[in-house]
């Protein structure tokens, strides 16, 4: 599915399939786009201080790529309409390809709303869990 | 006022941060994320991760969070659409501090509003920080 019609959704349709492989160029870049340079994003010797085996991605960074999901699967609408509840289960490491999937759990008609539940999951190649969760989008109806 | 996150208790509000996101930092964003979807290339829209990252980087304008600390869950709300250039303000404020143990968990909720005081954008950010060094 990408961006249908709101009527020809079901419950169990698997939300289109994303993967991408994390570079430490990425989480270079994420920093100074989100002004967030927390060393153990960005510099190995302070993360491997910290009992990490190397750089981790901000965890924001693997969320952007659940919004991208969603906004393939329902365009724009995703933007007024989004909402996501996740939690960070593990970091993701430069090198990984992680793999966002997610399917519609359930479709409601609630006072003049369509609310489409989705779960969501990051995974990486050795299906560790990185990110679950749930996705909502509430459509008013027109 | 407080000067470390473990300091920090619930209803301490931030000071408001505000800030623009022009095409440069939009630009920045989606290549950092890999992300190539058509709303943001044929429009002035923003995308609204890049909002929910922009929001939290205010909050580390006030205190930072100290190394060590995991972020271990994140709600977010996309209420309105946001544009190239327009003028934010996030909102943030302590909803719960506490001390489990050695674990001493925050949860920020967050709210941006646009240059008309309507809001685009709501969270919960939470994470579990380190046992702070005199607690130890």
């Amino acid at each position: 599915m990408t961006g249908g019609q709101l009527s020809e959704l079901k419950e169990g349709m698997a939300l289109p399939e994303i993967i991408k492989t994390i570079t430490q160029r990425n989480i270079n870049l994420y920093a100074e786009a989100s002004r967030d340079f927390n060393p153990v994003h960005i510099n190995e010797e302070f993360a491997r201080k910290t009992g990490l085996d190397g750089t981790i991605a901000h965890g924001m960074l693997i969320l952007a790529y659940v919004s991208e999901m969603m906004t393939a699967a329902f365009n724009k609408r995703w933007l007024t309409g989004g909402s996501l509840n996740v939690r960070f289960k593990a970091p993701a490491r430069p090198g990984e390809t992680i793999t966002v999937s997610g399917k519609i759990t359930k479709i409601e008609k609630v006072s003049g709303q369509t609310i489409i539940n989705c779960s969501v999951l990051c995974a990486n190649e050795k299906g560790e869990q990185i990110i679950t969760g749930e996705a909502v989008l509430t459509v008013p109806e027109t | 006022m407080a000067e470390t996150y473990s300091q920090l208790e619930a209803g301490y509000e931030f000071p408001p941060g505000n800030f623009v996101l022009d095409a440069s930092r939009v630009s920045l964003f989606l290549e950092a994320v890999q992300d190539t979807s058509y709303p943001y290339r044929e429009s002035r829209l923003i995308p609204p991760m890049a909002v929910a990252a922009l929001a939290m980087s205010t909050l580390s304008n006030t205190i930072s969070l100290p190394p060590g600390s995991i972020h271990v869950s994140q709600e977010l709300g996309f209420v309105a659409a946001v544009s190239q250039d327009d003028t934010l303000t996030s909102y943030a404020k302590i909803s719960r501090a506490q001390k489990r143990g050695k674990l001493h968990l925050i949860s920020v909720d967050i709210n941006v509003r646009n240059q008309d005081q309507q809001t685009v954008l709501t969270g919960k950010t939470s994470f579990i920080l380190p046992q702070p060094d005199g607690d130890k």
